[in-house]
């Protein structure tokens, strides 16, 4: 609010800003570790008195040198421009707090320049044994700029002592700072080794070849080895919100984790098998293969880390859309709009409710959310929603899902936000009309709770039909152990009376006389979600299911769920019960139908 | 005070220190700058003119460009960051404002640098289409320059930003300002000079490898500078005149540190256009170095003189932490110890051989 937003409703900025700093990190690990093994690939054929390695040395470094100088190094300034420009107020503070760690920063980095042009222009020219000591120099240099950043960035996560004293070292010094150095070192080692095997897969020469994969295999189990236990010891280092939201509470960073783990298995075996047991079978082929396993690794990692902070920028200090916690009381009482500088209107006008609440979505929404993109769409997330669920849903965000900050302002502004959501994006009435729809009549006590907690993923009708034929028992003992229906449901957390007053406004959806209309079973939805969701888009995403069955009979769908890893060795077993394959099973065959029962 | 200027965030020591650092690191960025436009566009000239001594030029100054592309992003990296952090309120919106466009300096800048590696190291066997990598670099970089132009006076216009209410999307670009043609026109032709001087300076090292490169390049390179200077002189006097007028009276009497800088800097560039005509390449880079200082200082005046109605570094909160800075210093003393014994190194190196 105190800068201005840059408005891509298509793409959003944080897209952005993942997609240069994922690049980015994979080639930056690679340049620190990459500095080691050149020394260490060098010394090794000093000792071994082989020209050969030395020329392989000499042909890595070229590789190296265009890869982490040019695109390394330009892509790390272009993170600096673009978090400037998505996150202009959380880059303010990084820079003001810690400007003389990336002064300090800076003098490595040229230091790198000068001893890589150094150790690869004079490569044949000067005597080894100074030659070596600069490209020690080099490597020093570049673990010195990761000891630097990564203070910088596990601050944002854990800024720890500094929440109380703002002071530089104790932001820099925090709790997760030398697990994650441990952790990167290791990485960085690991991308030594990965980059090697294409140099390798280049060679000509048959026995440079083998002994070079070899050698570079070892590299990345070694650091594989020391990567995962420091990789756990970070984990365990995160504070509990982040950790809860790792643990499973944010499907995003469960899918990351999965895929991080299929890359690091996919690393071990192709490191085991073609670089290590049979070199000889190491080609371009796996060596881009495993690269690519390296960026899925690399990805993985830095979103999980990346998510886990929200809802914050810079952990506990400010939100991720540049609000500092410490200011939420006070725009709440002056409201938003007189607080912030980058609003058309500076004081509310119900004349002017859309307009109000399209620059409250910009300032503090669009940090996360696109409209209609492809990344966290607004207009999809809210599709179910009426303007009360919205504004009961706006009240208690940050409270119903931690890792979305609170709504900050006025009463007035949150209307005007609801209702440039509910009645702009998606043109239904604004105000009370919508109520009657979602909830049905005689709301009562119950009809509240459900207000207040249910809706925001399923209208009256939707748990109408998936409730209908249940038993007031079951009804109440689901509403004990919501998960245990659905792992991305949370558990309700409301006392027993609660519970008896919401089991009895489900079971009136049932009753006869209500007016509530049922919506279709998609029975079948709720378990491709839970199953299949993982791994498989439904109609586009990643490895879209309904391509795969397109022609196929609803019969042959259900027989192929029983002898999934028959047809596909990469696929588990289905583990659900007959009647949960039925419903996934009629759901596919519908949706492959464009959606005709 | 403007509604829309951020609020700054404080910072740890005091202001000066970061200005000194600023004048400190941006003249290296400038002349690593300047020496990339000048050795860009020398060694397209001579590679499009074909005679050997030409070709030869140019593979001369294809070999130190990727050298200088390094170096200006590095000895650029410095004064941004204390940039930022003086006028980071003024800088981050700015880019906000024309994000798009300052977001493609990246892809443009990685370009660049892969096509002057290419032209490089493939410089024989590209032949004469080595021509078109390295035009293509040219142009690239010129677009970035423009770029830097618009966004460095964007954010010395506060009163311009209100056009982000018509469009938020990052594409503005700031050509409403009548200073924004002579500004990027005056650096531009002024990069072009001093790194046409830096031509005639290198040739001295060639001078006993290739005589006939070293004479070309130090004609060519002492030619073009003192023309350039010449133009640039008038470029110079229309940017100054595009100035608002407030701003422009401090270089003409109402500021005395100003004029002063401004009227010694006018009395350099006549000095240095003399010794360029006679050839003098080491008392004209000698004192170019010096109106290149001088010149820094002057856009460092200029711009305290915009952000007066509005903004004071003195005035930024101070929160007071000077360990940080003490160990930066500690590092940049061994760092610099540190390239000082690699290039000792290089230098017994190509003794020894």
């Amino acid at each position: 609010m105190n800068y201005p937003v840059w408005h891509l409703p298509d793409i959003g900025g944080s897209t952005l800003i993942a997609l240069i700093a994922i690049v980015h990190v994979f080639v930056s690990h690679f340049a620190v570790g990459g500095g080691l093994y050149l020394v260490l690939a060098e010394r090794k054929g000093m000792r071994e008195q082989n020209p050969d390695i030395l020329s392989f040395t000499r042909g890595h470094c070229k590789f190296f040198l265009l890869v982490t100088m040019v695109f390394g190094g330009l892509t790390g300034v272009g993170i600096w421009f673009i978090i400037s420009l998505v996150q202009p107020a959380g880059t303010s503070l990084l820079i003001h707090n810690f400007v003389f760690g990336w002064a300090t920063e800076w003098v490595f980095f040229l230091v790198e320049i000068v001893a890589l042009f150094i150790y690869f222009y004079t490569f044949d020219r000067m005597d080894r044994r100074p030659h070596l000591i600069i490209g020690w120099i080099y490597f020093v240099a570049a673990w010195c700029s990761l000891f630097l950043i990564n203070g910088i960035i596990d601050f944002m996560l854990t800024p720890g002592q500094w929440l109380i004293d703002h002071d530089f070292w104790s932001g820099f010094f925090n709790p997760t700072f030398w697990p994650s150095l441990v952790f990167r070192t290791f990485v960085a080692v690991m991308m030594a080794g990965l980059y090697a095997y294409v140099t390798c897969a280049w060679q000509k020469n048959q026995g440079l070849k083998i002994a070079m994969t070899r050698f570079s295999g070892k590299w990345v189990l070694i650091a594989l080895a020391g990567a995962v236990p420091s990789g756990f010891w970070y984990l365990s280092q995160l504070p509990q919100p982040a950790r809860t939201l790792v643990d499973g509470a944010s499907p995003t960073i469960v899918r990351a984790l999965d895929w991080g783990l299929y890359a690091v298995i996919a690393i071990l075996l192709i490191s085991l098998i073609f670089t290590v047991i049979m070199p000889v079978l190491h080609n371009r082929v796996t060596a881009l293969v495993v690269l690519a396993c390296g960026l899925l690794f690399t990805g993985s990692f830095e979103w999980t880390r990346e998510a886990a902070r929200r809802p914050y920028v810079v952990n506990e200090v400010m939100y991720s859309n540049g609000i500092r916690k410490g200011e939420v009381d006070d725009i709440n009482r002056q409201g938003f709009l007189g607080s912030a500088r980058w609003v058309r209107i500076r004081e509310f006008h119900e004349e002017s409710l859309l307009e109000i609440g399209q620059d409250l979505f910009k300032n503090q929404c669009h940090a996360c959310h696109t409209v209609g993109g492809f990344n966290n769409d607004i207009v999809a997330r809210t599709a179910n929603f009426n303007y009360p669920a919205m504004m009961t849903y706006l009240e208690t965000l940050h409270q119903k899902r931690y890792f979305m900050p609170p709504f900050v302002g006025t009463p007035d502004e949150m209307r005007a936000l609801a209702t440039w959501i509910v009645t702009g994006l998606h043109g239904k009435p604004s105000e009370a009309a919508g109520a009657q729809a979602a909830i049905g009549s005689g709301e009562g006590p119950g009809g509240a709770l459900f207000r207040n907690n249910c809706i925001f993923c399923h209208d009256s009708g939707l748990i109408k039909t998936k409730t209908a034929g249940w038993s007031s028992e079951r009804v109440r003992s689901a509403l004990d152990k919501l998960s245990a229906l659905n792992p991305a449901m949370p558990d309700y957390a409301g006392s027993a009376t609660e519970k008896d007053q919401l089991a009895a406004f489900i079971l009136s959806l049932n009753a006869a006389g209500s007016t509530v209309p049922a919506t279709a079973d998609d029975a079948g939805e709720t378990v491709f979600e839970a199953h299949c969701a993982m791994c498989h888009g439904l109609a586009e995403g990643g490895n879209p299911l309904l391509p795969k069955v397109a022609g196929w009979s609803r019969q042959r769908i259900r027989a192929a769920l029983d002898m999934l890893e028959q047809l596909q060795p990469a696929m588990p077993p289905m583990e659900a019960t007959s009647e949960e394959k039925d419903s996934l099973a009629a759901f596919l065959h519908q949706q492959s139908q464009g959606g005709q029962p | 005070m403007n509604p829309l200027i951020p609020i700054p965030d404080a910072i740890p020591v005091a202001w000066g220190w970061f200005e000194f650092l600023l004048l400190l690191t941006f003249p290296l960025h400038f002349v690593c700058m300047n020496m990339l436009l000048g050795f860009s566009g020398i060694s397209l000239f001579a590679r499009l003119r074909g005679d050997d001594t030409s070709r030869r030029l140019a593979f001369e100054l294809a070999r130190v460009l990727p050298f200088l592309v390094a170096f200006t992003v590095n000895f650029g990296v410095a004064p941004l960051l204390f940039n930022q952090v003086l006028y980071g309120q003024f800088l981050y919106v700015s880019s906000i404002l024309m994000g798009a466009f300052w977001l493609a300096v990246i892809p443009l800048l990685i370009f660049a640098y892969y096509a002057i590696y290419l032209y490089d190291f493939r410089f024989r066997s590209l032949g004469r289409c080595g021509a078109l990598f390295i035009g293509l670099a040219l142009l690239a970089v010129l677009l970035i320059a423009f770029i830097f132009t618009n966004n460095m006076s964007l954010a010395l216009d506060p009163l311009r930003w209100t056009a982000y209410f018509r469009n938020a999307s990052g594409t503005l670009l700031n050509t409403g300002d009548p200073t924004l043609f002579p500004r990027f026109l005056h650096f531009a032709v002024g990069g072009f000079a001093i790194g046409a001087l830096a031509v005639a300076v290198f040739a001295r090292f060639w001078r006993q490898r290739d005589p006939q490169v070293a004479e070309r390049a130090s004609g060519i390179g002492m030619w073009m500078f003192t023309y350039l200077t010449m133009a640039q002189i008038l470029l110079g006097m229309w940017f100054l005149m595009a100035l608002p007028r407030e701003i422009m009276l401090i270089f003409m009497g109402r500021n005395l540190l100003a004029t002063g800088v401004f009227v010694v800097a006018l009395a350099l560039a006549l000095v240095v256009l003399v010794t360029g005509l006679r050839r003098q390449v080491g008392w004209t880079a000698g004192l170019t170095f010096v109106l290149l200082f001088l010149m820094v200082v002057m856009r460092d005046l200029a711009r305290i003189a915009y952000h007066a109605p509005f903004f004071r570094a003195e005035s930024l909160q101070v929160i007071p932490q000077y360990s940080p800075m003490v160990m930066f210093f500690i590092v940049l003393a061994a760092g610099l110890a540190c390239i000082a014994w690699m290039l000792w190194q290089v230098r017994a190196s190509y003794k020894k051989a």
